[in-house]
């Protein structure tokens, strides 16, 4: 993977100078700042009751740098690809490496590894504070691996739904307003198709079933999102808002086999496999058409070579 | 080394390349002139792989460019006629960058841009960020990241645009040693006397086809049978002009504000006769002489001719 020149020369100079490092210190004392008040305030509320230490605040910490991380993601990862490509093109270097012989795909995976290494790098930073609250139990190790990997997924998402939106239109800023319209409508448009399928066409008869949910909304990060914190939401507003209560449904996905952050998450690799897919069909320069194999001439030609 | 079979670009109804073909030799510098928007850097591009032709074929060194594009790249080095730099990069990254582009294992990079950046008069500017070089200097490093993977044919897109007079004898410099070094090279220009003493071959593009082509003595050739007279005259014009089209070897002429131009075929014995008769004539002569054929005329000469003929 290091071997791509695109990642070596991006994590060059996307690491140089005092940027990146004042971004991550920043960030780390945020979210130290963070847990230091919630810590503090369950020690200040603990004076006033019998027991010396409230777990749950412990697990209310989690679910909100969790939650807070996720909207970062969600915000910034889209802002680091959607120019990928349209700013080389404004810059005017993109011509220069497609006039090389580097695959187009090299090109494209390697700007998205570099962005979502990026965003990763503030996660994965931040998980020592996250990691406090092992200190008092409530959270498995596989509860943080798992966010981890939907973190994973998602940015890997974000970031090559914004490389196509970035090889799809010229100008930077189309690219990042177009990217940011298609997250908001995952986000809210799914929901709102549910909401429109259910009193139109069912003429709200049964309440919606978790299925009748996740066929409009394996796509919608956030539902897949507080489906993690299935049974540990309670108490937590944001998380309240998007779970599965908001929209009639029993709060908990019970036995049923496929969760709605499983959805998602496949939804996400395979978005992502066709979007890095199709931006990299479309910045070369040479390519075929997406339907039509050979031209007649080209196949003539080729069995001409097979003959000689 | 580099064949370009009936190539054609169109742009919807518009063609911008229009059935061109070329031939260009190994070892060969061929000289690609033509006015703004005439389709040289469309023809280059497609020659560069980064545009896709309507029609038409381009062979580098025996390779078809649509049956392996990749095999053909490692061939070209290109230079765009407008490009950018990566801003947070330095001259020796910016090298080591598109080294790793080509594959080129990371032991010899910098042994290989030493070389180029001496060949191009960087050294001293190893450490410099890319984006606070000069205009002429990035010219100059975009060439040697050209050079890069060791091409045989190069494809330079204006390389001396936008440069002053003392950077266009550097950079002119600077392609001769390449000619030194046995590379082909195909490049651009609006400036056809500047290319005229680089190029073994030139051809003349007008509005997406070629207007001729041929080695530089070639065309001088083909185009100076028929030599152009120039008289000054004071005062009205008009009955010089009447008189000049009495004479019948003058078979064109034109007359502008100060000067008449005349086409004529014929010798010196003739001329001086027509000198005479002019004076004779009262018609008061300034001067009298006939013009030099440079390319630059030729070039004049052929692409105006080419708008009238369209127009
Ligand atoms: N993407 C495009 N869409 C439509 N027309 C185009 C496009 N690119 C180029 N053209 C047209 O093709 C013609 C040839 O352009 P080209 O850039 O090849 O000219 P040129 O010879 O390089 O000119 P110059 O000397 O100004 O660099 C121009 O008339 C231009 O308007
Ligand atoms: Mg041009």
């Amino acid at each position: 993977m290091l071997a791509n020149p695109v990642i070596e020369k991006e994590l060059k100079t996307k690491m140089r100078g005092w940027k990146s490092p004042a971004l991550i210190s920043a960030y780390l004392c945020f979210l130290g700042f963070i847990v230091l008040l919630f810590y503090l305030s369950s020690r200040e509320s603990a004076r006033y009751s019998a027991d010396y230490f409230n777990p749950r605040v412990a697990l209310e910490l989690y679910n909100s740098i969790a939650m807070l991380q996720f909207f970062l993601l969600l915000f910034i990862t889209p802002a680091m690809t959607a120019a990928a490509i349209s700013g080389e093109r404004e810059r005017q270097t993109l011509d220069l490496v497609l006039c090389t012989n580097l695959s187009s795909s090299s090109i494209v995976t390697g700007k998205i590894v570099v962005s979502i290494a990026h965003v990763l790098l503030l996660v994965t930073a931040s998980l020592p504070i996250l990691a406090t609250v092992f200190l008092y139990g409530g959270i498995r190790i596989t509860d943080l691996l798992l966010l981890f990997g939907f973190y994973l997924l998602m940015a890997l998402f974000m970031g090559s739904l914004g490389i196509f939106c970035s090889t799809l239109f010229k100008k930077s800023a189309v690219s990042m307003i177009v990217t940011y319209i298609t997250i908001f409508c995952l986000i809210s448009g799914t929901p709102i198709l549910l909401a429109i399928w259910h009193v139109f066409i069912m003429h709200n008869q049964n309440a919606p079933t978790l299925y009748d949910a996740m066929s409009f909304m394996f796509s919608n990060p956030v539902f897949g999102f507080s489906s993690l914190f299935e049974g540990m939401s309670r108490g937590n507003m944001i998380l309240e808002i998007f779970s599965m209560r908001t929209y009639g449904m029993p709060q908990t996905t019970g036995n049923f086999m496929i969760k709605p952050w499983m959805a998602n998450m496949a939804f996400n690799l395979v978005a992502s496999v066709i979007f890095i897919l199709l931006a990299a069909w479309k910045i070369n320069p040479v390519k075929r058409g997406l339907f039509i194999r050979k031209t007649e001439a080209q196949k003539a030609n080729q069995l001409k070579n097979q003959a000689v | 080394m580099l064949v370009v079979d009936n190539l054609v670009k169109s742009y919807g109804k518009f063609k911008a390349v229009d059935g061109l073909s070329l031939d260009i030799g190994e070892g060969h510098i061929y000289g690609f002139v033509g006015a703004n928007g005439a389709g040289k850097t469309t023809t280059m591009k497609i020659i560069a792989g980064l545009l896709k032709p309507t029609s038409g074929k381009v062979m580098v060194d025996g390779t078809d460019i649509s049956e392996n594009p990749k095999a053909v790249k490692r061939k070209i080095g290109y230079m765009p006629d407008f490009f950018g730099v990566y801003d947070d990069l330095k001259v020796t990254e910016y090298m080591d960058f598109y080294s790793g582009v080509y594959g080129i294992p990371k032991p010899e990079r910098k042994k290989i841009a030493d070389q180029l950046l001496e060949l191009v008069n960087l050294s001293d500017k190893k450490d410099s960020y890319v984006d606070s070089l000069s205009r002429g200097m990035k010219q100059r490093l975009c060439l040697a990241r050209s050079l890069i993977h060791n091409p045989k044919l190069l494809v330079l897109d204006e390389p001396a645009s936008g440069l002053d007079p003392r950077a266009r004898v550097e950079m002119k410099e600077i392609l001769k040693e390449l000619r030194n070094m046995g590379k082909t090279i195909l490049i651009s220009s609006h400036i056809l006397p500047e290319l005229a003493e680089l190029c073994t071959s030139i051809g003349i593009i007008e509005r997406g086809k070629m207007v001729i082509s041929g080695t530089v003595d070639e065309i001088m050739r083909r185009i100076s049978h028929g030599k152009t007279l120039r008289v000054k005259i004071l005062g009205d014009m008009e009955p010089a002009v009447r008189f000049l089209k009495e004479q019948p070897i003058i078979s064109r002429i034109s007359a502008a504000s100060e000067f008449i131009d005349a086409d004529f075929d014929g010798d010196s014995d003739v001329l001086a006769d027509i000198l005479k008769n002019l004076i004779k004539n009262d018609i008061r002569v300034v001067s009298f002489t006939e013009l030099e054929k440079n390319l630059e005329s030729v070039f004049m000469h052929l692409t105006i001719g080419g708008v009238q003929n369209a127009g």
